[in-house]
């Protein structure tokens, strides 16, 4: 499998995260299937140039949050309810995007009621206007 | 193998290269050794070689001095590659063969095609590049357990740059230790897990690069007029640094940027931005002291 996912080193978010943010992204978006393989860690560390303990701690996270599972010897698998995951995922995908909207909005000193009010004429513009 | 360093020291005549160094290098990954020109980086690497004695410390390899049988273990590229001029590439490759029980000749010749290296070439007509890359291509067909790598990058094209990060990050897969040190923080950032920074002879900085860049942020504030105050904020231990100008005050913190951030706030800042950091504004950070920016830098009193 050609690398799913690409890392930026540069960034100044830590490169296990920004797999671990890939990944849940690819899942959501039904890019990895459920029950689907994932590279091995050798694999994708050698395909990513980055260190093989980072992908390691990566798929441990993953593991965690019950996305991925791993077979002793198999190797790394999209966990088999992650059907019910993908939603999820999808959810702390938008939370965190708008966490980082509203971030913004607050910085630059915009009151509850303005951010709502462009809230809701975003809404509008991606979803049209239910409310007229 | 992992490595202990023990407060080692190395003094030539009264000026200190190495000053009470401490540091344990894990096996089975990249770790790399940053620093400015001078830090002190060389002589450690010499030092763990046992090409320079230390003035005093210990350095163990699996909790062992150096002995003659873990040189077989330890392949090393210096900083100024040695190689005879009047040899043939071809005869480096036999050199090592005879000097090294576990090289591998086959090894060495597949390294030197994916550098490009002709290997009928005498040392004297390579390239500073191809130089570098005969180095790496010898000491990655050592099949050691440490590679010590002093600038294996030196003079490389960025796709020989990259060939030579993806072996360093190869032998971490098979479980040996590669150390390298580099100017290029761009590709200590991708290969490399762990890191530590030295400055004149002394360790600054140490950490898993990730948890250096999810801990270490920039919160920035900025205030409605000058006349502002942080209310002992930057006394707060997580902030290891504050540059104050005008109306904006900086803080450099090891954690709960969240936190320091809702706490400027409530100190009257109209706009707070949390910022990353990438591995090289955490090296200029770890090796430039705060009064030596240009930046004017205020340590609140406790009050």
């Amino acid at each position: 499998m050609p690398a799913i996912l690409t890392v930026d080193p540069r960034s100044g978010v830590p490169i296990y995260l920004q797999i671990i943010e890939q990944i849940k992204r690819s899942i959501a978006l039904g890019v990895l299937q459920v029950g689907e393989q994932l590279p091995t860690v050798k694999q994708l560390a050698i395909d990513l140039t980055v260190n093989p303990n980072t992908v390691a701690r990566a798929y441990r996270d993953l593991e965690r949050d019950q996305v991925i599972e791993t077979a002793p010897g198999r190797g790394s698998f999209v966990r088999a309810n992650g059907l019910t995951e993908s939603p999820r995922v999808a959810v702390e995908i938008g939370r965190d995007a708008l966490d980082l909207a509203l971030r913004e909005a607050k910085a630059v000193g915009l009151t509850q009621s303005e951010i709502r009010e462009l809230f809701e004429a975003a809404l509008a513009r991606w979803f049209g206007d239910f409310k007229k | 193998m992992s490595i202990t360093i023990t407060n080692l020291r190395k003094y030539y005549g009264k000026s200190a290269a190495v000053d009470d160094f401490t540091l344990e290098i894990p096996s089975a990954t990249v770790f790399g050794l940053l620093g400015p020109n001078g830090a002190g980086k060389t002589t450690t690497f010499k030092c763990m070689l046992g090409l320079a004695r230390p003035t005093s410390g210990r350095i163990l390899y699996d909790g062992k001095p150096l002995m003659p049988a873990t040189f077989e273990q330890i392949a090393y590229v210096p900083e100024r590659s040695v190689l005879y001029d009047w040899m043939t590439v071809e005869e480096h490759v036999e050199m090592n063969r005879r000097a090294f029980a576990k090289f591998s000749p086959a090894r060495a010749f597949e390294l030197l095609e994916t550098f490009n290296v002709e290997r009928q070439k005498r040392a004297r007509a390579l390239s500073k590049g191809m130089r570098t890359a005969v180095m790496v291509a010898m000491a990655f067909a050592r099949n050691a357990e440490i590679l010590v790598l002093d600038e294996p990058t030196g003079g490389l094209d960025p796709v020989n740059q990259r060939h030579v990060l993806s072996l360093m990050i190869n032998e971490a897969a098979k479980g040996n230790s590669i150390i390298f040190s580099s100017h290029q923080i761009g590709q200590v950032e991708r290969a490399a897990e762990n890191i530590a920074v030295m400055d004149r002879g002394r360790l600054v900085l140490q950490g898993l690069v990730d948890d250096l860049k999810a801990d270490r942020k920039i919160v920035e504030g900025i205030f409605p007029d000058v006349t502002f105050t942080l209310d002992g904020i930057a006394n707060d231990p997580r902030v290891a640094r504050s540059d104050r100008t005008e109306r904006i005050v900086r803080l450099l913190v090891t954690g709960g940027a969240a936190d320091i951030a809702s706490r400027l706030s409530s100190a009257g800042a109209m706009a707070v931005r949390v910022l990353d950091l990438n591995l090289e504004d955490i090296f200029l950070y770890a090796v430039s002291p705060a009064n030596a920016t240009t930046d004017v830098v205020v340590r609140e009193s406790s009050s």
